[in-house]
């Protein structure tokens, strides 16, 4: 079945792009509308072209100003598998140009609309050069700003100015004084060792107090006591933990912003223990044209191996991305994301927090055992429409009773649930 | 009834020696140095206040320094790109398959972790061997070859090419001969890359042998009925079974499934129908099979021919020339009842025999076509290829290379120089040779003899098929990429003879396309998908063939009468070699699990040892580990005596397999190699011979796990029965019957939802051991070594049991404690096996004396163990009655003393990452595979339906050949669990005790007829 589904998926997508491209070919032969163009160009062909560069397909502005057949060029936009078929010789040129990859075949794309395309795609190169050629070869780098070392350089100079301000300041007070004293001006202030001697004698008094000195003793104690205390609770807690990543992702602007599902990227989390980091391919089905410009987005282009001019993968500069990992449960726990997020169906932010806040990520949760059994003990087993709990005497035996059915009440907190 | 039976473990106990019950007043094995550390130097030392300052303050600035250490950064490296069916976290499993059964590969993240049996074999459904089990370990083994190598170097593919090349195009010219030495092959592809590789060299031959031969079976097939094959037994059609020596439930040719086959008509379903199958072993030492009869005979080798001939004349009422009584009167008598036995079953017997003499096997041949065996109980038709190895090859091929005629000779999963009984004449040959080329994975004794090595793939990392039975086709595919830069065997050989395919894939491809695809209805990509999904085709079982045997027996007689007076040459000692059940011909020497599974009867592991009657042990005043020097055929090893109760006095075995000089750490120097020992006679290989047997005056102390813990007399440990009294009453001896008023300390236990529990049936368990190396892949179980080991450190979470008994000639399993004393006859033991790991108990002892709570009960009948609450007092190990609790003496994956046993970084990669490693000083303990039964439960909730019967098998129930394990939920009563204990036959182990275990036996149950004396 899924075979068969993901066969009419590939023909429909090819299907669509063909009539794209043919569309295209046939509007600028009839001279077609550019601002029609457009719209169909941004609607149908920017998943996998643009004007100006080659992305998955050709850049479609010189491909479609050098080729000047704009029968062939419809015949392509509309079904170019056809074309292929056929055996025309530029169709199956550009074909095996292309790694044999199958464009999409558009049924739905008329002869009209592909000269439309056709002639946008020519209008938006010639504007494209015309505007490239106004521009001196060798420009200035867009100024992006000082960078984090100028400002650290800055700082550094700013204070020592300061100190060399102090330093000279106190050099000059000390030669005044000198200068005053010679000339008779400096009067020592002779009653300066008196007030030591008063101040120490109150501590003395203050220490002879002996019910003073207790309190102060108990308080000391107290404090110590409760910081230790605390302390060691906390250690290897580490809530708040936000470490430097390899690439700054920003959570806020996916899963925030462009609302983005967790599981597209973290796509474990539904069907197995681990939730799963993205692998880079999963970054590439977007950023194969999205934001290509970003030097964030080239760490991706270089961890593949990868080179956006020819878009092709060079598996031999390939490198493993190295995220640094946020929640570390130790070893001796299991834990499993599926259970908790298919089968209790919790949100992601209840142990993550609020993900699509965050710019860069962090540990929301303590992930201490007594956090993992709290909320086993609070939180209300997800049975709604599960046969296996519908159907499990234990749960009626709870309601009967009149208890909560919770995961401490099935037996989640029973040391082999998590510890084997 | 009641059930005085004396059971023992060990002749320690038995006897009662002063050390043993020594011993045995003690808490722990060894004394604890408590008495040294009150008195002498320790407490009452100079200057012990200042000291313990000083320690204390070391100590804690020591703690305080070493916990002031940064959290280590942990790194989470994703897939680059991720294989679209991989899901990390989630197993994929793979067909694949071990010598000829359909297997299933567990793999995760891209590597397998383990062995599971494919539940639709053929052969075995879904059991699975010990060897099989372990053998994924083999896989990350880092001393395997890692390049091809020539003269010792390492050496590039490309140019191994070349030069093998060049080499073979001037054989090929210079017209000398090319030879391919390998043990058998049953994968018709290979078959037919060796056959192409003939085609292109016309003077090469194919000779085929194994380390362990079956020649004299398929020669005698040849002379009987014309048909050179190796039968497929069907034990489970038999009703009564005899064997000579043929240790079918051990090593005999295809165990796994004989012993599927034979507990089919003795297990528990079996029973209630009434029907039990009866089992007549002869044979010299204790093998597994001999433990497993209702009756065992201990005859000598010499014995064994004679025995076959008194049998024929017995069966045919004729008497063939040269017949004659054996001195050993109980055997004489066993042949006339046996024979009456034989032939009131006609059609439903079987004779065996494990004699690799073609004049013996006629005989046998001749005794079962009087039965009327051919075509119920043996199949030649539908044969087995598992072996088809010929002995008199191997010898020419040898003289031939020694002759200087051999110029270019392969070496195929084949290691002459260890295992040929003339090693030194395969050297010599040998250095005649110009091209020696070996496939081996390792640099073996013949392969560091070999110009070049090229390493073969690991059979997990390759392409390939087999053919166990005639019309059964199972197919291999890797399960991994190749670990290290090997090529597989024949990969090279297409390469070498400029084969038109080049990718041995797309060779195994064809080979199906073409051949044998359509056997299994299959065609196409569809059909090669459904294949690869299924691991196996099989064309529609045809009816086995019915043949007469009809030659004259006499020349055969008077062979056989020969061959035996050639054995009790004089008054010496007759050795008889075997293989053991865990390590069989030796290729596996270097897998630490096989070496460490301790030995069904005499629980030795990490050696071989001469198996010495008790008789004759007391005799020469032999005690155990004693060196004694063997000397036959010619050659002679050192190696310690065991007293092994039910060897026949006068003989000696010893196993092959060991002794390797050239394997990896694990195998190297284990045990002595015994091969040399064999003789050539008649074209075919013995395995016995006429010794003596001279003591050096050492002791080498064995590492047995047998001895370990003593069963203080107490007799609600094995309860067993015969079949007659079982037909009287099923509940028989099973305690029953004794009805006791019960009082308990404790608060019962609620099981709301799961009991846990599981059912071992002592029936159908043979003892076979896969269930140990099972459960150590599935759980992490460490490997100790043999130093540990006797100190009683083994740490496998399920032992087999071997409890000896004397045999109480049919006195209905009774015998008076009185009475024991004049039945001491050591040569007549019976045994039983009992699988014993943790039982769960509902009122365990553990729990209530662990200080800090690390072992608790749950809800669902299991007794938890939290490793990282443990700290290690090891009160609960002391507390428990059944010994089951192991403790972590050392941090075994991260200490150098045990990197020897395969636990290093590259074999980490074997451990299942859904179990915790344990570290030192905790307890640790069988835990139900809890892993297996929450996976399961989590399987059932994301599919919102219940958790069905059978979803969770434990691991040790799942590999197990012979079903005797049956885990399952109580709670449910239709369960298979609960169905199984329900059984009249169930008792509970130490039931006195009330501690409410949650693992329920049921009986042993022997066949004993009254006739017998």
């Amino acid at each position: 079945m899924r075979r068969i589904s993901f066969n009419l998926k590939q023909y429909s997508r090819s299907v669509l792009l063909i009539a794209c491209l043919a569309f295209l070919g046939f509007s600028a032969s009839a001279q077609g509308d550019a601002a029609k163009g457009e719209a169909l160009f941004k609607a149908k062909c920017t998943a996998c072209h643009q004007i100006d560069k080659q992305v998955v397909g050709p850049a479609l502005g010189p491909q479609m100003t050098s080729e000047t057949d704009d029968k062939f060029l419809v015949k392509w936009i509309e079904n170019n598998q056809a074309l292929i078929a056929a055996k025309d010789p530029k169709a199956v040129a550009i074909y095996a140009q292309f790694n044999q990859s199958n464009m999409t075949v558009f049924p739905e794309i008329t002869d009209a609309d592909a000269t439309n395309i056709i002639a946008y795609a020519r209008t938006q190169w010639k504007t494209d050069q015309a505007a490239a050629a106004k521009v001196p070869v060798n420009a200035a780098p867009v100024e992006t700003g000082p960078g984090s070392l100028v400002i650290f350089a800055l700082i550094g100079v700013i204070i020592l100015a300061f100190i060399i301000i102090l330093v000279l300041n106190k050099v000059i007070s000390t030669l005044e004084r000198l200068l005053l004293k010679n000339q008779g001006l400096y009067v020592e202030e002779v009653e300066v060792e008196k007030a030591p001697v008063d101040r120490y004698a109150a501590l003395k008094k203050l220490a002879k107090n002996k019910k003073l000195v207790f309190f102060v003793l108990i308080c000391g104690t107290v404090a110590m006591g409760s910081w230790t205390w605390v302390t060691l609770w906390n250690t290897n807690v580490h809530t708040d933990y936000q470490p430097v990543q390899p690439i700054k992702f920003p959570h806020d602007l996916h899963a925030g912003t462009m609302k983005i599902d967790c599981q597209y990227c973290h796509s474990g989390a539904y069907k197995s223990k681990n939730a799963s980091i993205p692998s880079l391919n999963v970054c590439m089905n977007c950023h194969k044209v999205v934001k290509t410009e970003s030097p964030e987005i080239h760490k991706i282009y270089d961890a593949l191996g990868y080179d956006p001019a020819t878009t092709k993968y060079d598996s031999t500069k390939a490198r493993p991305m190295q995220w640094v990992r946020i929640h570390n449960l130790p070893d001796l726990a299991y834990f499993n994301h599926s259970q908790h997020v298919k089968v209790a169906g919790l949100k992601c932010q209840t142990c993550h927090g609020p993900v699509e806040t965050m710019k860069e990520v962090y540990q929301y949760s303590p992930l201490t055992m007594k956090w993992c059994i709290q909320c086993h003990k609070r939180t209300d087993v997800n049975m709604k429409g599960n046969a296996y709990y519908e159907n499990m005497i234990q749960v009626h035996d709870l309601i009967k009773r009149g208890q909560k059915v919770t995961a401490a009440a099935m037996g989640g907190i029973e040391c082999g649930k998590c510890h084997y | 009834m009641d059930s005085n039976k004396k059971y023992w473990k060990g002749l320690e106990e038995l006897n009662k020696t002063p050390e043993f019950v020594e011993k045995n007043k003690h808490e722990f094995a060894e004394p604890i140095p408590i008495e040294d550390v009150l008195t002498g130097g320790g407490l009452a030392g100079a200057t012990p206040r200042r000291d313990f300052l000083k320690a204390l303050g070391f100590g804690v600035g020591a703690v305080t320094l070493a916990a002031c250490q940064k959290v280590p950064v942990h790194k989470s490296i994703p897939y680059l790109i991720k294989p679209e069916e991989i899901t990390p976290g989630i197993a994929n499993y793979y067909t694949s398959t071990y010598e000829g059964h359909a297997i299933l590969v567990k793999t995760r993240e891209g590597r397998p972790i383990k062995i599971e049996g494919n539940p639709n074999d053929l052969l075995s459904k879904g059991g699975v061997s010990a060897q099989a089990q372990a053998s994924v370990l083999d896989l990350y083994d880092s001393n395997r070859l890692k390049s091809p190598v020539r003269d010792n170097t390492e050496y590039g593919w490309s140019q191994t090419d070349n030069f093998v090349k060049k080499e073979l195009t001037a054989i090929k010219a210079g017209g000398k001969k090319i030879r391919i030495v390998s043990s058998t092959i049953s994968s018709p592809s290979t078959l037919a890359v060796i056959a192409d590789f003939i085609a292109q060299y016309p003077n090469t031959k194919h000779v085929v042998y194994d380390a362990v031969s079956y020649t004299g079976i398929i020669q005698a097939n040849q002379n009987s009925f014309g048909k050179a094959v190796l039968p497929h037994y069907r034990f489970d059609k038999a009703d009564v079974i005899v064997s000579f020596g043929a240790d079918f439930l051990g090593t005999w040719i295809s165990p796994a499934e004989f012993i599927r086959q034979y507990v089919q008509n003795r297990n528990n379903k079996s029973l209630e129908a009434k029907k039990m199958s009866r089992h007549i072993q002869f044979e010299t030492g204790m093998s597994v099979t001999g433990t497993n009869a209702d009756v065992r005979m201990p005859i000598k080798p010499s014995e064994e021919g004679i025995a076959l001939v008194n049998l024929y004349n017995a069966i045919s009422g004729t008497t063939l020339p040269g017949s004659k009584k054996l001195n050993n009167s109980n055997a004489d008598k066993a042949i006339t009842i046996v024979a009456k036995e034989l032939l009131a079953a006609k059609g439903k017997a079987l004779v065996v025999a494990g004699s690799n003499d073609v004049a013996t096997q006629i005989l046998v041949n001749s005794i079962n076509s009087l039965l009327g065996s051919y075509g119920t109980t043996i199949d030649l038709d539908g044969a087995s290829r598992q072996y088809a190895g010929n002995d008199a090859g191997l010898v020419e091929v040898i003289s031939e290379m020694n002759r200087g005629e051999v110029d270019a000779v392969f070496f195929l999963n084949a290691n002459p120089v260890y295992d040929y009984y003339k090693s030194k004449d395969v050297a010599d040959g040998l250095k005649k040779v110009r091209l020696k080329i070996s496939f081996a994975t390792y640099a073996d004794e013949t392969a560091s003899l070999c110009n070049i090595i090229a390493p073969n793939h690991y059979y997990l990392e390759s392409w390939g098929d087999d053919n166990a039975i005639e019309g059964y086709y199972t197919i291999q595919q890797p399960a991994i990429n190749p670990v290290y830069d090997t090529r597989q065997a024949e990969q090279s050989l297409l390469l070498w003879s400029d084969n038109p395919v080049k990718e041995y894939y797309t060779y195994v491809r064809n080979n199906w396309d073409k051949n044998l695809m359509a056997k299994g209805g299959l065609s196409g990509q569809k059909g090669w998908e459904t294949l690869l999904q299924t691991g196996f085709v099989k064309e529609a079982e045809k009816p086995a063939g019915t043949y007469t045997f009809s030659h004259d027996l006499n020349a055969v007689a008077q062979t056989i009468i020969d061959h035996s007076n050639q054995i009790a040459e004089g008054n010496k000692m007759e050795l008889q070699l075997y293989q053991s059940v865990a390590m069989r011909d030796g290729k596996r020497a270097n897998n630490p699990w096989l070496q460490e599974l301790p030995d069904p009867v005499s629980k030795v592991t990490w050696d071989n040892f001469a198996a010495l009657a008790p008789a004759d042990m007391k005799k020469w005043g032999y005690v155990d580990g004693d060196l004694v020097t063997i000397d036959a055929n010619g050659y002679s090893v050192t190696l310690p005596a065991l007293s092994q109760p039910g060897q026949t006095q006068g003989t000696v075995s010893v196993a092959v397999g060991y002794g390797r000089t050239s394997a990896g750490p694990v195998g190297l120097n284990v045990g002595k190699n015994a091969f040399p020992f064999y003789s050539l006679r008649n074209g075919t290989f013995q395995a016995s011979a006429p010794a003596t047997l001279k003591a050096t005056g050492d002791n080498s102390p064995l590492a047995q796990t047998q001895t370990h813990h003593s069963i203080e007399g107490r007799n609600s440990i094995i309860k067993e029965t015969t079949f007659k009294e079982y037909l009287k009453n099923p509940a028989s001896n099973s305690g029953k019957d004794e009805e006791h008023k019960t009082y308990s300390l404790w608060d019962e236990y609620d099981h709301p939802a799961y009991n846990w529990v599981m059912a071992i049936d002592l029936n159908a368990c043979t003892g076979c051991g896969a269930c140990v190396v099972a459960c150590s892949a599935e759980n992490n179980v460490v490997v100790v070594g043999k130093a540990e080991v006797m100190r009683r450190r083994e740490m496998h979470w399920i032992r087999i049991d071997r409890y000896y008994s004397f045999n109480d000639n049919g006195e209905g399993g009774t015998t008076r404690e009185k009475e024991i004393a004049k039945l001491e006859d050591l040569d007549n033991v019976r045994v039983v096996y009992q699988p014993m790991l943790c039982q769960h108990c509902d009122h365990a002892p553990c729990e209530t004396v662990c200080p800090v709570l690390a072992t608790v009960h749950s809800s669902e009948g299991l007794n938890h163990m939290a490793y990282n609450r443990c700290i290690g007092t090891r009160y609960c190990a002391n507390n428990c009655p059944y010994k089951v609790r192991r403790f972590n003496w050392f941090n075994y994956w991260n200490d150098s003393r045990f990197d020897n046993y395969l636990q290093n970084e590259h074999t980490q990669l074997v451990l299942n990452p859904d179990v915790v490693t344990r570290f030192r000083g905790v307890m640790e303990k069988c835990s139900m595979c809890i892993q297996r039964i929450q996976a399961g439960k989590l399987k059932a909730k994301i599919e919102k339906r219940p958790l069905k019967d059978g979803d969770v098998k434990v691991a040790c129930q799942q590999t197990c050949p012979a079903n005797a394990i049956v885990f399952g939920n109580a709670n449910d009563p239709n369960s298979e669990v609960s169905k199984a204990l329900k059984s009249e036959r169930t008792y509970y182990v130490l039931e006195e005790l009330d501690v409410k275990p949650g693992i329920g036996y049921q009986t042993k149950v022997r066949n004993i007829s009254e006739i017998e004396a």
